[in-house]
C-alpha cells in the first residue's frame, strides 16, 4: 500500500502575535509540525506496519530548513521517504493554489491513500485536503477519529454533530484525521538515528497559481477587558449575584 | 443584483438555525437561492429563509457525500448564475465548502465570523487574529455559528433539483449516535467547560454535565482532561479542539492558558469560577468566581 502523509508545518502556538501594517509579522515564527497530521503520520505507519507499502511525506513549505529536524522525526515514527517542495514565498493561507502543486506531486506518487490533517492549526480554513482530493479526482472523507482497512477497502468513522458518520470507501481515497484518531508513538533512539539515514529529498517549485483570496488587513480582535470578580461573604451570596448579573446585565439566562 | 446560494442543513423536522443565520446574512448580499440536500427533506426544506428554494430531495442523498453534493450544489450555481456560496460552518459546511470551492475554482473562505458585500473577516491562529478580506472574484464561504440572528422562514418559490446526481465511491453504512440528547459544542447558545480542577473523570460527570443539562448548555472540556482521557476529544476547546461562540462561557477549574483562550474568547461573555485568583482566565472573563468549585457549582446548580 502506497501511502502519502501530507503535513503542513504551522507557527508554534506560543508564538507571539503582532501586526505590522496590517500584517502579521512572522519573521520570529519557530515551525512545528501541524498536531493533527501527527496522527496521519501514525495511522500510515499503522497500516504499512500490517499490510507492508511506503509511507511518503509530502510537505510543501518556504526554503527555512529550520523545520527538517520535525519532519526526521516524523520519519523516526516509522515514514520511509519525505519529500520537501521549497517555494520562496510560501503562504499557509493560500489553500487553492498550495492545493495545486501537491496534487501534481501526488498523482505521480500512486498513492492508494493520502492522508493529513482536518485543519491547520495556523489559518484554520480545512481546505487544503478536500481541494485536492478534488484535483486528483478521488473521494474523501474529512474529520476522521477511526480509520481502518478492510482488505482493498476503507472504513472511515467522521465526526459529525451529534455523532459518528461511517462511510465505507474504495482506495484511492484522501483521509484528513481528527485527533481521537491515534496514539503518537515516541520513537525509539535507535529509530531515530535510522531515521537520519532515510531519503529527504528538497524540491524547488515555483509559486503556484490558484483561486485564493488575499487577506487585506490583519487586526487583534478587541481586547477582552478583565471584568469583575464577584464578591460576597458566603458562595451563596456570590452565586446569587452571578446569577443576578446574566439575567440583568449580559441577559444570557 | 449577484445571486447568492445559501446551502442549507436539515435537523429532523426543521431548519438548522445556523442555516437561518446564513439565510439572513446572505439576504443583504444579494439575489439569494436556497438549496436543501436530503432524502425525506422537502418539508423541512421550505422553512428555510430564502425567496427561492431548490430542493434535491432523493434517497441516494441520505447522507452528505462531498463528491455527490459538490456536484448538486455546483449544477444549480451554474444554472442559476450564482457568484456566491454561503453554507454554515457544520461539520458538513467545512467539508463541502472548500471541495465546492476548488470544483468551481473560486475562493473560498472557512469559518467566517463575519459576512457581507463590503468583505469578509474569519480568525487566523485560533481567533488571535482577524483576517479582513475583499474579495472581488466569486467566493464559497462558510459562516461561523452565532454570528448573526437567524432569519425567518416565509413562503417562497419552491423547486426540485433536475440535474443529475453522480455515483460515488463513498457508502455511509450508518450513523453512530454517540452523543444523542446532548447539544453540540458548536451549536450551543451555552457552554459548561471543566478543567484539571475537577481532579477526576467522575467530577466532570457529576458537576459539568448536570451543570450543562440544567443549563440547556453543550458540556466542554480543556485539553489537560481530555489528554487524562476523562473526556472524548469531541469536547475539547481551543486552539487543538473547537472554536465556540456561545452567548455564554462557563470556564470552571480552566486555568486559561493561550491555547485554551484561542478556542473561546470569541463568546459573548465569559464566567470564570476558579481558586486561583491570578489564574489567566480572570483576564478575558466578564464576570469571574473565585473560590473553590466543589462549593460554588452545587449552589449554582440549585439555583437555576
Ligand atoms: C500545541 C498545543 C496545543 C494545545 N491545545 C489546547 C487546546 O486546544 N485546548 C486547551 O484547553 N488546551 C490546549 N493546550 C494545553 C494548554 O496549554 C493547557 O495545558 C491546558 O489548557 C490546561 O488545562 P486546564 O486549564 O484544565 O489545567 P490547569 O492548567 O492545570 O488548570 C487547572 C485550574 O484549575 C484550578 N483549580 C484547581 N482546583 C480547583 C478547585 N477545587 N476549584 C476551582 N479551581 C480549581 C487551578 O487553579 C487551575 O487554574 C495545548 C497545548 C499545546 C502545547
Ligand atoms: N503546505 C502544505 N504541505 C503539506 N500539507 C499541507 C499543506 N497545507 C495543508 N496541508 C494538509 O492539509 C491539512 C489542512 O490544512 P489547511 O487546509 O491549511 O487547514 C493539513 O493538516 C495538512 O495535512
Amino acid at each position: 500500500m502506497n501511502i502519502v502523509v501530507l503535513i503542513k508545518m504551522v507557527p508554534d502556538t506560543e508564538s507571539r502575535l503582532e501586526i505590522i501594517d496590517g500584517k502579521v509579522n512572522e519573521s520570529g515564527f519557530k515551525y512545528m509540525v501541524n498536531p493533527y497530521d501527527e496522527f496521519a503520520v501514525e495511522q500510515a505507519v499503522q497500516f504499512k506496519e500490517a499490510v507492508g507499502g511506503k509511507v511518503i511525506i509530502v510537505s510543501l513549505f518556504s526554503n527555512n530548513a529550520s523545520i527538517d529536524t520535525d519532519l526526521r522525526k516524523m520519519m523516526a515514527i516509522g515514514a520511509d521517504e519525505a519529500i520537501v517542495l521549497r517555494q520562496e514565498g510560501y503562504r499557509g493561507d493560500r489553500p487553492s493554489s498550495n492545493a495545486k502543486i501537491l496534487a501534481q506531486t501526488i498523482k505521480e506518487l500512486d498513492a492508494d491513500l493520502v492522508i493529513g490533517g482536518v485543519q491547520g492549526i495556523d489559518y484554520y480554513q480545512g481546505a487544503t485536503g478536500p481541494m485536492i482530493a478534488h484535483m486528483l479526482g478521488i473521494p474523501h472523507v474529512s474529520g476522521v477519529t477511526n480509520l481502518a482497512l478492510n482488505g482493498d477497502k476503507i472504513t472511515a468513522k467522521r465526526q459529525i454533530e451529534g455523532g459518528l458518520q461511517v462511510i465505507d470507501s474504495t482506495m484511492p481515497v484522501l483521509i484528513t484525521c481528527q485527533k481521537d484518531m491515534n496514539k503518537v508513538r515516541f520513537p525509539a533512539l535507535k529509530d531515530i538515528m535510522m531515521s537520519k539515514r532515510k531519503s529527504f529529498e528538497n524540491r524547488e517549485v515555483p509559486l503556484g497559481e490558484g483561486n485564493d483570496i488575499e487577506t487585506i488587513d490583519c487586526s487583534l480582535p478587541p481586547a477582552r477587558g478583565g471584568g469583575v470578580i464577584i464578591e460576597g461573604e458566603t458562595t451563596e451570596e456570590k452565586v446569587d449575584k452571578l446569577i443576578e448579573k446574566l439575567k440583568t446585565e449580559a441577559k444570557v439566562l | 443584483m449577484s445571486t447568492v446560494i445559501v446551502v442549507g442543513e436539515v435537523d429532523g423536522n426543521e431548519i438548522k438555525n445556523i442555516s437561518q443565520q446564513v439565510a439572513a446574512v446572505a439576504s443583504g448580499m444579494g439575489n439569494v437561492v436556497g438549496i436543501v440536500i436530503g432524502n425525506n427533506v422537502s418539508e423541512a426544506a421550505m422553512k428555510l429563509a430564502t425567496s427561492k428554494i431548490i430542493i434535491a430531495d432523493d434517497e441516494r442523498l441520505e447522507h452528505y457525500d462531498p463528491v455527490k453534493f459538490t456536484s448538486v450544489v455546483s449544477q444549480i450555481v451554474k444554472q442559476v448564475s450564482a457568484s456566491k456560496v454561503l453554507i454554515g460552518a457544520t461539520n458538513m459546511g467545512k467539508d463541502l465548502g472548500p471541495r465546492l470551492a476548488a470544483e468551481l475554482e473560486w475562493g473560498y473562505l472557512g469559518d467566517c465570523l463575519e459576512a457581507g458585500n463590503d468583505g469578509f473577516v474569519r480568525p487566523n491562529f485560533a481567533g488571535k487574529i482577524l483576517a479582513k478580506s475583499n474579495p472581488n472574484g466569486p467566493v464559497v464561504a462558510s459562516i461561523r455559528n452565532n454570528a448573526y440572528p437567524a432569519g425567518e422562514s416565509w413562503s417562497g418559490s419552491v423547486e426540485n433539483f433536475a440535474g443529475n446526481i453522480p455515483e460515488s465511491n463513498l457508502n455511509t453504512s450508518t450513523i453512530e449516535n454517540v452523543g444523542a440528547g446532548t447539544v453540540e459544542l458548536t451549536e450551543a447558545n451555552i457552554v459548561v467547560s471543566g478543567g484539571r480542577g475537577l481532579e477526576s473523570s467522575e467530577n466532570y460527570d457529576s458537576h459539568i454535565r448536570p451543570l450543562a443539562e440544567a443549563m440547556g448548555a453543550a458540556a466542554g472540556a480543556s485539553r489537560a482532561i481530555v489528554d487524562a482521557g476523562w473526556v472524548p476529544h469531541s469536547h475539547q476547546v481551543g486552539q487543538t479542539g473547537k472554536t465556540v461562540t456561545p452567548d455564554l462561557y462557563l470556564a470552571i477549574g480552566i486555568s486559561g492558558a493561550i491555547q485554551h483562550l484561542g478556542g473561546m474568547s470569541g463568546s459573548k461573555f465569559i464566567v470564570a469560577i476558579n481558586k486561583d485568583a491570578e489564574a489567566p482566565i480572570f483576564k478575558v472573563a466578564d464576570y469571574g468566581i473565585v473560590g473553590d468549585l466543589f462549593e460554588i457549582v452545587p449552589v449554582l446548580k440549585s439555583k437555576l
